[in-house]
C-alpha cells in the first residue's frame, strides 16, 4: 500500500545493493523444497502452482533479473508467502466449508490467502521501493544462546535440573566475547544452587534434580 | 447507593481479617518475588504458586491468590521495563516505553508510576465492579458472536496502528498471529490442524512459548550482536528512583484516561483487558502534543496501559462472573484455581455466596494496596539488578526462562518451540516486523475464529451480516476509519522526506 504508492527518491543514501545471488539461492531452495513437499501430499494445487511461483522469484532474483531495492521488504514478504504455502500444504487434508458451517479447514485457508495477498505486496513494494539492506547476520552469539535453550530441552527430562541448568548456562555464557572462564563456572554453579533452592525446595516444584540410574 | 455500600463493607469486612490481610500480604509477596525474575512471566508464577493455595479455606485462598495475582502481574510489568521481556500479552505494550525508560536510567519512576497508575486503576475499578455488576450483565447480552469478531477486529486494528513503521507489515504480522494461532485441534470437530503430526502441538503452539521466544530470546540474541559499549541498560545511570512532579503531572492525566478506557473495555469479554491496553496506549499516542516521544520513553506511555490494564483486569470480572468468559490466560488460570476450591465462576457467584464474592472483590483493592506497599520500597531493589554485568545476567535470564516454560507443562517440547521462536523474533527485527500485533493476533485468533463460525452460521452464510447489525458496523466503520488515520500521513511523511531531500 505506502510502499507501492512511495516515488522511488534517487540517492537516498542507501547503498542499494541489486543483485544479491544468497538471497535469491535460499528463497529457490526453500521454494523447490516446498514445491516436493506439496507434490507428495494429496489436494495441493494451488500450493504447488504457489511454490513454483516462489521457486521461480527465486531464480530470478539469484540471476539478477529482479532488481531488489529493499532487502528487508522483499526478502521479508517472500518469506511470508512460504509460510502461508507451507500452512496450506499442512492443512490440505482438512474438511473445507459443509453448507453454512465452516470445516476446520476454512479458517486456516482463508487467512493463509490473504496473508499471501498482503505479504505478495510487502515483497512487491520491496521491488519497486528502496529501503535499507539487511543488517549482518553474527553467528556466535545467536547459535550459542539457542543451543542453550535446545541443551536445556534435551536434558532436563533424562539427566535433571542440577546437570541441565548448570550446562546450558556455561554454553550460552560461551556465546558472549567478554565471557571469562572463572567467573563463568562460579556464575553457573551459584545459580544453579539458587534455582534448586528456590524451585524444588521452596516452590517444591516436581523437578527431577540428578540423572536417573 | 446503599446496596453499593452494603456490599463493599460486607467484602471489606471478610477482606479485612487479620489472617486474610496476612494472606493477602504474603500473596503480594511470594508472587512479586517469583514474578520479578526475568522470563518467569505472570502465567509461570502463578501457575507455579497455585499449590501453596490449595491447603487454605477457600475464603483465605482466593484472598491469597489476589495478592499473587496483583504480585506476578506487577513482576511481569517490572521485568517489561528492566529487560524488555513481558510477562504477559497484556504488558507487551508496557515493554515498548518502559523499557526506553530504563535504558535512560529512569526505570525507577516508570516502576513507580506502573504501581501508582495500577492502585488508582484498582480502586476506581473496585467500586464499579460492585455499583455495575448487576445492571451491565444486560449490556453484554447485547453482544452476539457478529459484534464480538468486530470488536476483537477493532482491537486488533488497535495494535497495527500502535505499531512502528510500515501499515502493511503490522496487518502482515497480525495475519501471521492468526495463522499461527490456529495450529492445534479445531474447536468444533477437535480436528488436529497444522499438527504435523506432533503430539505437542495438539493443544496449540501456547503464548508463553512464543512471547517468551519473540521477546525474551530474541532480544538476548539481540543484545549479544550489540558491541559492549552501546548495551545501555546495564552502563546508563540511574537518575532517581521517585518520579519527579512532573513525571506526577505528565501522567495524572494518562493515568485517569487509561483507567477510563480500561474500565469500560474490560467490561467487555473476550481480551478485555488486553485489547484496554493497547488501546489506553494508541489513545495517548493520539491525545499527545508530540506522538514522536512515544516509544522512546514518554511516561504516558508507561502509566496510560498500565492502569488501563488493571481496571480492566478488575471490570473484566463482569463478564468473567456473568458469561463466565476468562478474559485473559492469567484469568483462565484463576478460574482454575476457584474450580478447585469449589467454586464455579458465573451469576450464582453473587448472589450464593455473597461473602466470598465481595469478600474477593474488597481483596482485589487490598492487593494492590499490599502491591504498593511492598514495591514503593523495593523499586531500588529491582533496579539495581541492572547493575550486574550483561555478561552474567543473560545466562540467567536464559536459565529462568528455560524453567519457567518448562514448569508450565514440564514438557520440553515447549523449551524448544520457544527457542524456534526466538530464533524468528530475530528474524523478524532484521526484516523490519514488530511482533507486538502477532501476539495479540495470537491470543484473540481462537475467539475470533469461533465467534466468525458463529456468526456465518447464524447469518445462513451471510457475510454482509457484520455490517447489517448496528454495533458491529459502528465497530468495524472505526477499525476502517483508525487504519485509514494510520496509513495516511505515513504516505504523507514519506513524500514530505522526498520532497526534503531533493
Amino acid at each position: 500500500m505506502s510502499e507501492g504508492v512511495t516515488p522511488s527518491p534517487k540517492g537516498a543514501g542507501f547503498p542499494v545493493r541489486t543483485h544479491n545471488w544468497t538471497g535469491g539461492a535460499i528463497v529457490t531452495a526453500l521454494g523447490v523444497a516446498l514445491l516436493v513437499y506439496a507434490l507428495f501430499t494429496a489436494n495441493t494445487t494451488i500450493p504447488r502452482f504457489m511454490a513454483s511461483c516462489v521457486a521461480l522469484i527465486g531464480l530470478a532474483t539469484l540471476v539478477g533479473i529482479i532488481p531488489v531495492q529493499s532487502p528487508r521488504d522483499y526478502y521479508g514478504g517472500l518469506a511470508l508467502v512460504m509460510l502461508t504455502i507451507l500452512a496450506l500444504i499442512a492443512s490440505a487434508d482438512l474438511p473445507g466449508q459443509r453448507g453454512f458451517a465452516f470445516g476446520p479447514g476454512t479458517a486456516p485457508r482463508l487467512f493463509s490467502f490473504v496473508l499471501a495477498a498482503v505479504a505478495a505486496v510487502v515483497a512487491l513494494g520491496g521491488v519497486f521501493a528502496e529501503g535499507p539492506p539487511i543488517e549482518k547476520y553474527k553467528v556466535r552469539g545467536p547459535t550459542l544462546v539457542i543451543l542453550a535453550i535446545f541443551c536445556f530441552g534435551v536434558m532436563i527430562r533424562p539427566l535433571g535440573l542440577v546437570p541441565a541448568s548448570f550446562v546450558s548456562f556455561m554454553i550460552s555464557t560461551l556465546g558472549s566475547s567478554e565471557a571469562r572462564w572463572v567467573e563463568s563456572l562460579l556464575g553457573a554453579a551459584a545459580m544453579t544452587v539458587f534455582c534448586v533452592l528456590l524451585f524444588v525446595y521452596l516452590l517444591g516444584l516436581p523437578f527431577q534434580l540428578w540423572p536417573r540410574f | 447507593m446503599t446496596d453499593l455500600l452494603s456490599h463493599l463493607w460486607q467484602g471489606f469486612q471478610v477482606a479485612s481479617h487479620p489472617l486474610n490481610i496476612l494472606f493477602c500480604c504474603l500473596g503480594a509477596l511470594v508472587g512479586t518475588l517469583v514474578g520479578v525474575l526475568p522470563g518467569i512471566g505472570t502465567i509461570a508464577t502463578i501457575a507455579m504458586l497455585l499449590p501453596i493455595t490449595f491447603g487454605l479455606p477457600p475464603v483465605g485462598a482466593l484472598i491469597m491468590l489476589a495478592g499473587i495475582y496483583y504480585g506476578a502481574q506487577y513482576g511481569g510489568s517490572t521485568t517489561s521495563v528492566l529487560v524488555n521481556i513481558p510477562g504477559e500479552a497484556t504488558s507487551v505494550i508496557t515493554c515498548l516505553d518502559g523499557h526506553q525508560m530504563a535504558r535512560q536510567g529512569r526505570a525507577g519512576p516508570a516502576l513507580s508510576i506502573a504501581a501508582i497508575g495500577s492502585f488508582f486503576a484498582g480502586c476506581v475499578a473496585t467500586v464499579l465492579v460492585a455499583a455495575l455488576g448487576a445492571p451491565l450483565t444486560s449490556l453484554a447480552l447485547l453482544f452476539g458472536p457478529a459484534e464480538y469478531f468486530s470488536l476483537m477486529v477493532l482491537g486488533l486494528i488497535f495494535a497495527v496502528v500502535l505499531a512502528k513503521g510500515s501499515v502493511l507489515k503490522a496487518i502482515a504480522m497480525v495475519l501471521t498471529g492468526l495463522l499461527l494461532s490456529m495450529v492445534g485441534s479445531d474447536l468444533e470437530t477437535g480436528a488436529g490442524r497444522m499438527t504435523f503430526d506432533i503430539a505437542e502441538l495438539a493443544d496449540g503452539i501456547g503464548f508463553p512459548n512464543i512471547a517468551m521466544g519473540l521477546f525474551g530470546f530474541a532480544e538476548i540474541i539481540r543484545n549479544l550482536e550489540l558491541p559492549a559499549e552501546s548495551r545501555e541498560i546495564v552502563q546508563a545511570k540511574i537518575t532517581g528512583l521517585m518520579p519527579t512532579r512532573k513525571d506526577l503531572i505528565d501522567s495524572s492525566g494518562a493515568i485517569a484516561r487509561g483507567t477510563a478506557l480500561g474500565s469500560l473495555l474490560g467490561i467487555l469479554p473476550g481480551g478485555g483487558a488486553l485489547i484496554a491496553s493497547f488501546a489506553a496506549y494508541g489513545f495517548e499516542k493520539r491525545m499527545a502534543k508530540d506522538p514522536s516521544r512515544f516509544g522512546r520513553g514518554a511516561i504516558e506511555g508507561v502509566a496510560a496501559p498500565e492502569s488501563a490494564n488493571n481496571a480492566g483486569a478488575q471490570t473484566s470480572f463482569i463478564p468473567l462472573l456473568t458469561l463466565g468468559i476468562p478474559p485473559n490466560a492469567v484469568m483462565a488460570l484463576m478460574v482454575g484455581a476457584m474450580t478447585i476450591h469449589g467454586i464455579v465462576p458465573g451469576p450464582q457467584v453473587m448472589t450464593k455466596q455473597p461473602d466470598l464474592f465481595w469478600g474477593m472483590i474488597a481483596s482485589m483493592w487490598i492487593g494492590n494496596l499490599m502491591l504498593i506497599v511492598i514495591n514503593l520500597p523495593l523499586v531500588g531493589v529491582w533496579v539495581s539488578l541492572l547493575r550486574v554485568p550483561y555478561r552474567l545476567l543473560y545466562p540467567c535470564i536464559v536459565m529462568f526462562c528455560c524453567i519457567g516454560i518448562y514448569s508450565i507443562n514440564n514438557s520440553p517440547t515447549d523449551v524448544w518451540i520457544s527457542a524456534l521462536f526466538g530464533i524468528v523474533g530475530f528474524w523478524l527485527v532484521k526484516h523490519d516486523f514488530e511482533p507486538a500485533p502477532l501476539t495479540l493476533a495470537l491470543v484473540l485468533g481462537p475467539l475470533m475464529e469461533e465467534n466468525l463460525r458463529r456468526a456465518m452460521l447464524i447469518a445462513r452464510g451471510d457475510a454482509t451480516v457484520f455490517f447489517t447489525k448496528p454495533i458491529s458496523a459502528g465497530l468495524l466503520l472505526t477499525a476502517m476509519t483508525l487504519l485509514l488515520i494510520a496509513a495516511l500521513p505515513k504516505i504523507r511523511k514519506r513524500r514530505d522526506e522526498v520532497f526534503v531531500e531533493e
